[in-house]
């Protein structure tokens, strides 16, 4: 675990000395303070929609930090040829896989800290209500979804040869899922065979990342989801970790590295 | 700014803040247009109540009944019920109209809707009637927001005679533009006709307030209701004629 | 004395990735030994099959036929490279750490306990003369610098065995004898060291023995001055007749 855990430092250290997410944290900053500083019709106690962009745009950070992040580990090891001296080490290939997994899922936390403690702020100076409960559920499910993420980006990362190819093929992937994953029972309704059956497949196999999605239950003050569903919905998504690791170790044992 | 930011997709992005002010005002609780698709699906192949139409009948309202675990796990993490803002909290809805009228100042129901709710729930008479000036400035021949002005004259500044100019500016305005289409704006001319005869006859002119809702009945989806009221002013009628005879 | 690395029938073949599969064959059944101790130097002209070799010892490249042992462990093991220290040709590090973090990096790989990898540090950079840039980003180091620093990242965990993948390759006259230096205090210390290299004089000096690599075969493997004596020559004389070389007319 202790070589898991210096591997993920290293990730960590590497997020923060890169300008990636203070560049991602000034924009997201910037565009709600001038939201929010706009005057509609005098009235200083509408939040909602400072609340939407807001949470629009950590979305947007946290995943374009998640997917970028991953996608250059395994390739940048590589091609900058850092990967030789680390497995000269008593090091397996899947201890690699597990630390870069958990360096990057641990840096998109430490992100997403940063950005929900930012829209804290500012819902509660609108507001003057600090739901930290719902907030953290908010944060946590999230921080589960982007598992998921980084799992599939790094499974991407050993079968693509370049982080933009890889980059571009997650990020079409996940955004389809957020969008239409939902939806592809009900367009599957409304198909013919053989057309059903694959959309059917298609709707059971892939990850439902729409489900960690609970911006509407934050923005419209809906009640808290119960913590069990939370947990449910944690160990789903444990599944797919697991499942997108085990295929990536199963590509990178095999990959032969040639100095 | 706004025009040369978004050219001329800005009107695609002004009817999506508008949407955006109606999921708002349901607070999340919304259809895709998946579920719109699915339903009116179902409403083609429903015909026992054609008339039922705009009434989701199923189970979980517009999302119909889950039809599969993901379904209806995923449902926990999402509004599944049907509600409105109400009081203050309608408030929210506001800057989505206003972001969607500077994004299209043509889309009149922008300024329209937003004006109803900041001088109805809001108590933003002054600020209503600026948006709407605004609105006015960019469609001088816009009927709808001249009787939603007329609508602001008189229900919030409680000045008749305004109310009575701005609807009859509308009025001249309907039927200048509307009068020689084959599908007419009906429902505008309905609204702007029952105001004035409203305002008609609580001003004591009966005789022009029959004269209004006999130009509503015309079309109006409920003539029966206005025949009615019709018929009760005109009850009215012939005293009130007898005594200006005198 | 006790085998540290050993080959047996050692054979590579690499495929070619086109419709053809071309087999390229890079080691022919190589045999080495190694004992504890020795400073071993290895050599051969450029695609003898020496980089193969250090990929087959380090594991990124599994044999399609024989085995190798370090330690009597065989290499696929990760164990198998727990006491040795690795200095690739050039220097592939983590240009955002500084050479401290590197090393703690590469300390915790090795489960050193922190106290001692701290002295370790320490101990390490005075030895390879980087005290003073210890807390600098190793992308701002001349490549002398980093070199050293790749020296110190390979004694991190004080290896019994030492593998050096050209390890004066790029570096000044001042940087090499320095090089020499700690390779010799290294052999003084009783460590075994394997390392390829072009400078036939530099190998002539230190090692204690060599092994001649031409075209995936073992050709020739003794005593430097055995060889010599066999040969009645010097050691670039020993090399060119081994690989057959002939000089243009």
């Amino acid at each position: 675990m202790n070589k898991i855990l210096a591997i993920a430092g290293v990730v960590i250290k590497e997020l923060y000395r890169r300008k990636d997410f203070y560049v991602l944290f000034v924009l997201t900053a910037l565009i709600t303070l001038l939201l929010g500083s706009v005057n509609f019709f005098h009235d200083d106690r509408i939040a909602r929609y400072l609340k939407e962009i807001c949470l629009l745009l950590i979305w947007i950070s946290a995943l374009v930090i998640a997917i970028t992040t991953t996608a250059r580990q395994i390739p940048a090891e590589r091609e900058n040829r850092t990967i030789f001296p680390l497995l000269a080490k008593p090091v397996t290939r899947a201890q690699v896989i597990t630390g870069k997994f958990l360096g990057c899922w641990l840096a998109v936390a430490v992100a997403l800290a940063v950005f929900y403690l930012f829209f804290g702020v500012i819902s509660g100076s609108r507001e003057h209500a600090w739901p930290v409960l719902k907030y953290f559920q908010a944060l946590w499910l999230q921080w589960t979804m982007l598992a998921v993420v980084i799992a599939l980006v790094l499974f991407g990362s050993v079968i693509f040869t370049s982080p933009a190819e890889n980059v571009t093929i997650c990020f079409f992937a996940v955004l389809g899922i957020l969008l239409l994953g939902g939806h592809l029972n009900t367009v599957a309704l409304g198909q013919k065979e053989p057309a059903r059956t694959m959309l059917y497949t298609l709707y059971f196999l892939i990850p439902h990342l729409e489900w960690f999605d609970v911006r509407d239950i934050i923005i419209y003050d809906w009640p808290r989801i119960p913590w069990l569903d939370c947990l449910l919905a944690t160990l789903y998504a444990a599944v797919y970790v697991v499942v997108f690791l085990f295929a990536a170790w199963l590509v990178f044992r095999r990959k032969v590295l040639a100095t | 700014m706004l025009a040369l930011l978004f050219g001329e997709s800005r009107q695609l992005f002004a009817n999506h803040f508008f949407v955006k002010a109606d999921i708002s005002f349901h607070s999340g609780y919304y259809p895709s247009i998946f579920d719109e698709a699915r339903q009116a699906e179902e409403n083609d192949n429903d015909v026992s109540h054609p008339d039922e139409k705009e009434e989701p009948k199923s189970e979980g309202g517009f999302l119909g009944p889950p039809t599969d675990w993901i379904d209806r796990f995923g449902r926990h993490f999402r509004p599944t019920l049907h509600t409105h803002l109400q009081g203050g909290n309608i408030r929210e809805i506001l800057p989505w109209l206003r972001i969607s009228a500077e994004l299209d100042p043509h889309r009149i129901e922008a300024y329209t809707v937003a004006s109803y709710w900041m001088r109805k729930h809001l108590g933003k008479v002054d600020e209503a009637e600026q948006f709407l000036r605004e609105g006015l400035r960019a469609n001088p021949d816009s009927y709808e927001l001249l009787f939603e002005l007329g609508n602001l004259y008189y229900d919030n500044r409680h000045d008749a005679g305004r109310a009575r100019n701005v609807w009859l500016a509308a009025l001249r305005l309907w039927q200048k533009q509307e009068s020689g289409k084959g599908m007419p704006d009906n429902y505008s001319l309905d609204q702007i006709t029952v105001h004035l005869a409203h305002l008609e006859e609580q001003e004591g002119n009966l005789d022009r307030a029959v004269e209004y809702l006999e130009m509503a009945k015309r079309v109006s989806p409920a003539p029966l209701q206005l025949q009615k009221q019709i018929d009760e002013i005109k009850q009215r009628l012939p005293r009130a004629g007898a005594l200006s005879s005198h | 004395m006790s085998s540290i690395l050993r080959t047996e029938d050692l054979r590579v073949e690499y495929r070619s990735r086109d419709l053809k599969q071309t087999v390229n064959l890079a080691l022919k059944g190589l045999n080495l030994n190694v004992s504890a101790g020795e400073v071993f130097g290895f050599l051969g002209p450029n695609g003898a099959g020496k980089t193969t070799t250090m990929n087959v010892l380090l594991g990124y490249v599994k044999p399609t036929e024989g085995t190798a042992h370090l330690f009597d462990v065989d290499v696929r093991e990760p164990i198998a490279r727990q006491r040795i220290g690795y200095l690739p040709e050039l220097t592939y590090y983590y240009k955002f750490l500084t050479v401290e973090e590197l090393l703690r990096f590469y300390a915790s790989l090795f489960e050193i306990p922190k106290l001692e990898a701290e002295s370790r540090i320490d101990r390490l950079l005075k030895l390879v003369e980087l005290e003073h840039a210890r807390r600098q980003p190793i992308r701002t180091y001349s490549k002398g610098m980093q070199q050293r620093a790749g020296l110190a990242q390979a004694l991190i965990n004080n290896p019994d065995l030492l593998l050096l993948d050209e390890p004066t390759s790029g570096l000044d006259p001042l940087g090499r004898m320095k090089v020499r230096e700690i390779i010799r205090r290294l052999k003084e210390e009783g460590k075994t060291v394997f390392f390829s290299s072009h400078e036939l004089g530099e190998v002539e000096t230190i090692c204690d023995r060599v092994a001649i690599l031409h075209q995936g075969e073992l050709k020739v493997e003794g005593r430097v001055d055995d060889l010599m004596a066999r040969y009645h020559c010097n050691l670039e004389q020993v090399f060119l007749k081994v690989v057959e070389y002939q000089p243009q007319p």
